[in-house]
């Protein structure tokens, strides 16, 4: 055990909770929002789709898959770049049995 | 018996097989085995197992059949159901993985340091996954009524022996690899189908590309009849109600007992967002194809069942006027069937749509077995779930801490099986359509574990006090809306019962943060705990100091 820099635990914690603010925020306007304006939204079509009717069926789950994975692929780089090893497991911090 | 009995009667015998197959293979041998699967399942196969265990009834059965009846209205189950995806993986699971324990009520207890909000949590948990499962057994009576050619009620029956059977027996660790099987069943059964009407219908081999010329078709029909539009927004309800419905399943989904469970069966932080990821991916495959289903299905209803004589129907009609889930009435007596006189309920749509669309009795037999791997795997999960909350949280925490291995297994074998008659006996006469009764179960999460579980691991100063009044006041809240909004007839902004889950995570969420901060911080041990959730595993909280453990 090394103590850590604590400016730099908070700058990860800071920058990890970052990213998730901004992710839930696509993925309110991919879905919240276009439901709010579905009426306005009908006029313009994707796929011969009515755009609101589109983003219900399909454009908000596909807006999710893909924000769950930049979320995967982007937290292994933060991780990396703070120098915690993706590959380590903790044995301490099984569960009380 | 004819062939198409015994087609799908040889495709459900050969599915289960290999389901218990699996199950004997990985058999419980320890505790951890039984509730967390020994911890050591990799990221894609525990996606495959969430997507298993989450696809319930409600998602195979239910959903296509959802999207049909209400258009526009009923894609908030589609959008809400993954958008809780968002909500588990980004605000929840890596966290509460990193906490290391068994079961959501023992985190909740552990965390809050108190005894009663892990005995009212292990009690919301039983009441959540009940009424969730009395959903799973009113749909596997569904298929095995329309197998056997027998009522619904008969097959809800035989359901609970199959389910009881095999979910006492594996426990999570054969649970996992079952469930892996389960999802390759149930996604290629409800492939299959999808993409051969969307050939016949459309000669393209896509449907999530081609569905979208059977909507403007539909549009013009709808027209053409005079009846409400497929794609017209809240027609059947109001945006209200279309915005309460879509929360309510989202926080319903972060805060199920059953699926969080799933990201403790995984190594790390890491792990569990990976999971998380694949999870929705392989959900996506189901979640993108029920909105093409249901266009395809409500097509070939319009254009070939409507508008021919009630003396040349179809053969399969007859199969399912006995199950009691269909009705063809020539209400106006003119000899010929109009659209507005079929009556098809919700939860047959996709089982009866092969047959509609006459696939032929191997895709229907193969239906029949993903729609069985739906409803049992959903089921085996939430079994485990209750199962974990009497054994574990309520027998060996609170009553009998002495308790053996082998009696605490025992325990929650029990308790499985005599959970499982009991859901079957409600779900005889089941109290809605199944995506509705799933629906309440999200109402009572959201109202419960979700604000719970968020304010536990982003709120330090969330102390024991606020979450037990939090979960009391979020479940009476949620409770008396559904109870209201369903026999009462109250709505506010006309948010009917499904959306009760708005009012109740509010209720929850401000009781808790007004509770907390009237009475005594948690310990510094205990805040100390919820700021080590920020890092990743090998990095410690401890007195204001973070600490970097090495391999």
């Amino acid at each position: 055990m090394r103590k850590m820099d604590p400016a730099k635990a908070e700058a990860y914690f800071k920058y990890r909770t970052t990213m998730i603010v901004i992710y839930l925020t696509v993925g309110f306007l991919a879905s919240y929002l276009v439901v709010f304006f579905a009426r306005g939204l009908s006029s313009i079509t994707v796929m011969g789709i009515p755009f609101h009717y589109y983003m219900g069926s399909q454009g908000a789950v596909v807006t999710f898959i893909i924000l769950l994975f930049i979320n995967a692929i982007i937290s292994d780089k933060i991780d990396k770049k703070f120098g915690f090893d993706p590959k380590f497991v903790d044995s301490t911090n099984q569960t009380v049995d | 018996m004819d062939g198409q009995f015994t087609v799908s009667l040889i495709l459900i015998v050969a599915t289960f097989s290999l389901y218990i197959g699996i199950a004997i293979f990985n058999r419980a041998r320890a505790t951890s085995d039984f509730y967390v699967a020994g911890r050591g399942v990799p990221p894609v196969f525990n996606g495959m197992a969430i997507g298993a265990d989450w696809m319930s009834a409600a998602s195979f059965i239910g959903m296509a059949g959802t999207v049909m009846a209400l258009g526009y209205d009923g894609l908030a189950y589609i959008m809400g159901w993954t958008g809780g995806y968002l909500l588990l993986t980004f605000l929840l699971a890596p966290q509460l993985r990193k906490y290391g324990r068994y079961t959501v009520p023992e985190f909740i207890g552990d965390r809050y340091r108190s005894n009663t909000a892990r005995l009212i949590a292990a009690i919301a948990t039983i009441i959540i996954s009940f009424t969730y499962s009395v959903g799973q057994l009113s749909g596997s009576g569904v298929v095995i009524g329309r197998l056997l050619e027998v009522n619904t009620a008969t097959g809800t029956m035989i359901g609970v022996v199959l389910i009881a059977f095999y979910s006492a027996m594996g426990g999570m660790k054969g649970i996992t690899w079952t469930q892996v099987a389960q999802y390759l069943v149930l996604i290629i059964a409800y492939l299959i189908p999808v993409i051969f009407m969307s050939l016949q219908l459309t000669q393209n081999p896509a449907p999530w590309l081609s569905y979208g010329q059977i909507i403007q078709e539909l549009q013009v029909l709808d027209q053409q009849l005079g009846i409400t539009e497929y794609v017209v927004p809240f027609t059947e309800a109001t945006k209200w109600q279309f915005l309460a419905l879509m929360f309510t399943l989202m926080a319903g989904t972060a805060g199920l007992p059953h699926v969080i469970v799933r990201f403790y069966t995984v190594a790390t932080m890491k792990a569990a967002r990976w999971s998380g990821a694949w999870a929705l991916l392989f959900i996506g495959l189901l979640y993108l194809s029920a909105p093409a289903y249901a266009a395809f299905s409500r097509f070939i209803l319009m254009t070939e069942v409507a508008g021919s004589s009630l003396t040349s129907l179809p053969a399969w009609t007859q199969a399912w006027i006995d199950t009691g889930e269909l009705s063809l009435a020539d209400s106006n007596g003119d000899g010929v069937l109009q659209w507005t006189e079929i009556m098809i309920s919700n939860d047959i749509v996709v089982m009866a749509t092969p047959e509609i669309a006459n696939l032929g009795v191997f895709i229907i037999g193969l239906m029949a077995a993903g729609a069985m791997a739906a409803a049992l795997s959903t089921a085996g999960g939430l079994m485990i779930a209750i199962s974990a909350a009497l054994s574990h949280d309520i027998y060996f925490r609170s009553i009998n801490p002495n308790a053996s291995e082998k009696k605490r297994l025992a325990v929650g074998r029990w308790s499985i099986v005599l959970a499982t008659v009991f859901a079957g006996l409600i779900a005889l006469n089941p109290p809605g359509a199944i995506t509705q009764i799933v629906a309440w179960a999200f109402a009572l999460a959201s109202g419960s574990f979700f604000p719970a579980l968020f304010l536990g691991v982003w709120w330090k100063r969330a102390n024991g006090p606020g979450v037990i009044a939090g979960m009391l006041v979020g479940l009476t809240v949620t409770l008396s809306y559904i109870f209201a909004a369903k026999y009462g007839g109250f709505t506010i902004l006309g948010i009917i019962d499904t959306g009760a889950g708005v009012f109740g995570a509010t209720a929850a969420i401000l009781t808790n943060i007004i509770v907390s901060l009237s009475t005594a911080p948690p310990t510094q041990e205990a805040q100390d705990e919820v700021t080590d959730l920020r890092y990743p595993e090998q990095v410690q909280y401890k007195n204001g100091e973070v600490w970097l453990k090495e391999e």
